[in-house]
């Protein structure tokens, strides 16, 4: 077997799991066949890259290869390997918290190699980001379909995760030989990790789903401080604003987000001087971003007394499911919450909670010390 | 007619309904729009149902049915059973079924006289298929895919398919069913046909996202276009030379 063809074949009902999906099962290759071909795999890969003169790093314990800074590439690429931390001998036998086993092996626990890669959106990654959009509002339908749409023509600001392999031609694969490859090709299309993006409320002032988000977001503020600055930003200021769209499983690893979260505010800084025309760039100078996201607030405890007290010391206020969220949140000018309607997930640690939505903005001058605090969340 | 629904902002709206020439079932949902869109198309002609089914919305894959029949998995409980057995019509046999593949409507596709399963379906359960819903049972795959019941969707009149369905395998379904195939997608691209619409043989209803093209197939591979009477006399018309030549 070719050392590049060490790729795990993803089951198909992978692409079924809804966000909320606690694990990813792979077939994973055995444990000692795993280490030896990494390296030639890298240096497999970089004549396959083409236009990608970036040097790929063997990526054993590397986070990441340094995407190109300076160059204009169509296809900006930064990818990290992401490894279970374990070891792949201590796995067996270990439960993780969040390792139920369904699947194939219930004991052993098999660690996961994954290449993750940046890419710009493109029309058909439509079903991958309409998947991750499905919750951004309530139940209540609106324009997401025109939303998603809107996301992937933005080429020059904005990005998906996808696994490392799926854009490459298949042509140039080698030496796969795999009957099942253009199968894996069309199937892995839809295999979308995570999206962020900025779109100007200004630019798209016009477009349905903008019109319904807007109406929506004023239609559940309760607090009237916010909803008079909502107004001004959604209304007055609308063309200086930015609604960033992060969206992701829950399981994508963290060690991506500076880059994620890079990538997006280098693009806006590069889009103000390189889009075509003049009213592009300017649609691009944010003074302010809005984000629409989900937190977790604690119950009032009916039961206080009961419960034995480490409960109730150890439960957190609010949790936030993306933990950026926390950093922006800190951060923000203001914001607000409002109920979700939809069912919420019943799992046993979160029956303590209620998911919340939150809505907040951030001047863009507060962005760097955003990055800074980022990195050195996740670094910690 | 096809008519492009959404179940809360949700495209498949084959998962959350069941639509058979007698009957259609419908999940129940935040909003009223899902169920209304059933009734103004159906109300006079067919009873529609509200119900879950196992205290689940997703009633299109787990159950599987037509003019004759329900079929409803184990899980359904008895209160479900007995709703179900009170509205339908009396002519409608139902019945819950033991079987390990629980997903009826994903392993089970069918119209009135002919049914495709799963290649691993329970002998009994194709007993019971045979006997409830009076149909002829046939065991296949679809583009190599065993769940049956999600990857393709067909009526009395015709049928759609997985998009990457082979000619031979085409012809071969085409026979066994005695109804016009095509290979197609629906909902912008999703294969999985069964999940994106639901049809009987007067109408369809298809996810939001069915680009125009997919609904133009749909309604002419299932013959929901108005009959214009040219399209009619054209089919006699072939008939007719036949006889002379």
């Amino acid at each position: 077997m070719p050392p590049g063809g060490r790729k795990p074949k993803l089951p198909p009902t992978f692409a079924a799991l809804s966000p909320f999906a606690r694990s990813i099962i792979f077939t994973a290759a055995s444990a000692s066949a795993k280490r030896p071909p990494r390296p030639h795999a890298a240096a497999a890969e970089t004549p396959r890259q083409g236009q990608d003169d970036m040097p790929r790093q063997p990526p054993k314990r590397a986070r990441r290869a340094e995407p190109s800074s300076d160059d204009e590439e169509e296809e900006e690429r930064g990818s990290s390997e992401s490894e279970d931390e374990e070891e792949e001998e201590d796995s067996f036998g270990t439960s993780e918290s969040d390792g139920d086993g369904d699947g194939e092996s219930s004991e052993e626990l098999e660690t996961v190699q994954a290449d993750f890669a940046f890419f710009d959106p493109k029309p058909t990654d439509f079903h991958g980001v309409r998947l991750l959009l499905k919750t951004y509002l309530d139940s209540k339908p609106w324009d997401l379909t025109g939303f998603v749409d809107i996301i992937l023509a933005q080429t020059t600001v904005g990005t998906v995760v996808k696994l490392a392999d799926d854009d490459d031609d298949h042509d140039h694969h080698q030496g796969q030989g795999n009957g099942a490859a253009d199968k894996k090709n069309s199937n892995d299309d839809d295999d979308l990790f995570g999206l962020i993006s900025v779109l100007s409320l200004g630019r798209y002032a016009e477009h349905r789903c903008i019109k319904d988000i807007k109406e929506y977001l004023l239609s559940v503020c309760a607090d009237k401080d916010a909803k008079k600055q909502l107004r001004s930003l959604l209304e007055g200021k609308a063309s200086s604003v930015g609604l960033l769209v992060c969206r992701r499983f829950v399981n994508f690893p963290y060690e991506l987000l500076p880059k994620l979260y890079d990538a997006l505010f280098d693009e806006v800084s590069w889009a103000t001087e390189d889009e075509p025309t003049k009213e592009l760039q300017d649609s691009f100078r944010f003074k302010h971003y809005l984000l629409v996201v989900r937190m977790l607030e604690r119950k009032t405890p009916a039961k206080h007394k009961s419960k034995s007290i480490k409960d109730d010391d150890d439960d957190e206020p609010v949790i936030y499911p993306k933990l950026e969220d926390e950093i922006f949140h800190e951060l923000s000018s203001w914001s607000f919450t409002f109920p979700i309607r939809s069912e919420q997930s019943a799992q046993q640690e979160m029956k303590n909670y209620k998911e919340m939505g939150l809505v907040m903005a951030i001047k863009a001058e507060a962005i760097p010390k955003f990055r800074k605090k980022l990195e050195a969340l996740v670094s910690e | 007619m096809a008519t492009r629904i959404q179940f809360e902002n949700n495209c498949e709206v084959g998962v959350f309904s069941k639509l058979t020439n007698a009957y259609c079932l419908v999940a129940i949902g935040g909003s009223e729009n899902f169920y209304s869109a059933f009734e103004a198309e159906l109300a006079d002609a067919i009873p529609v149902v509200k119900t879950s089914i196992g205290g689940t919305r997703i009633i299109g894959r787990l159950c599987v049915g037509n003019k004759n029949g329900l079929l409803l998995p184990h899980t359904t409980t008895d209160q479900e059973l007995q709703h179900l057995r009170n509205s339908l019509p009396d002519q409608v046999v139902v019945q819950r079924i033991d079987e390990r593949l629980s997903a009826l409507g994903n392993c089970i596709a069918c119209n009135d006289h002919v049914a495709l399963t799963h290649p691993d379906l329970d002998k009994e359960t194709e007993e019971f298929i045979a006997d409830v819903l009076g149909v002829e049972v046939f065991r296949q795959t679809i583009a190599g895919n065993i769940l049956v019941g999600s990857y393709c969707a067909f009526s009395n009149r015709g049928g759609l398919v997985h998009p990457h369905t082979s000619i031979e395998d085409l012809d071969e379904l085409s026979t066994l069913l005695q109804v016009p195939l095509v290979a197609g997608t629906v909902n912008r691209g999703s294969e999985v046909i069964a999940a994106g619409m639901t049809v009987n043989d007067w109408t369809a209803f298809c996810g939001s996202d069915t680009t125009a093209t997919e609904l133009s197939v749909i309604e002419s591979v299932f013959k929901l276009r108005e009959g214009q009477p040219t399209a009619i006399v054209d089919d006699m018309r072939k008939s007719l030379i036949d006889s002379y030549v």
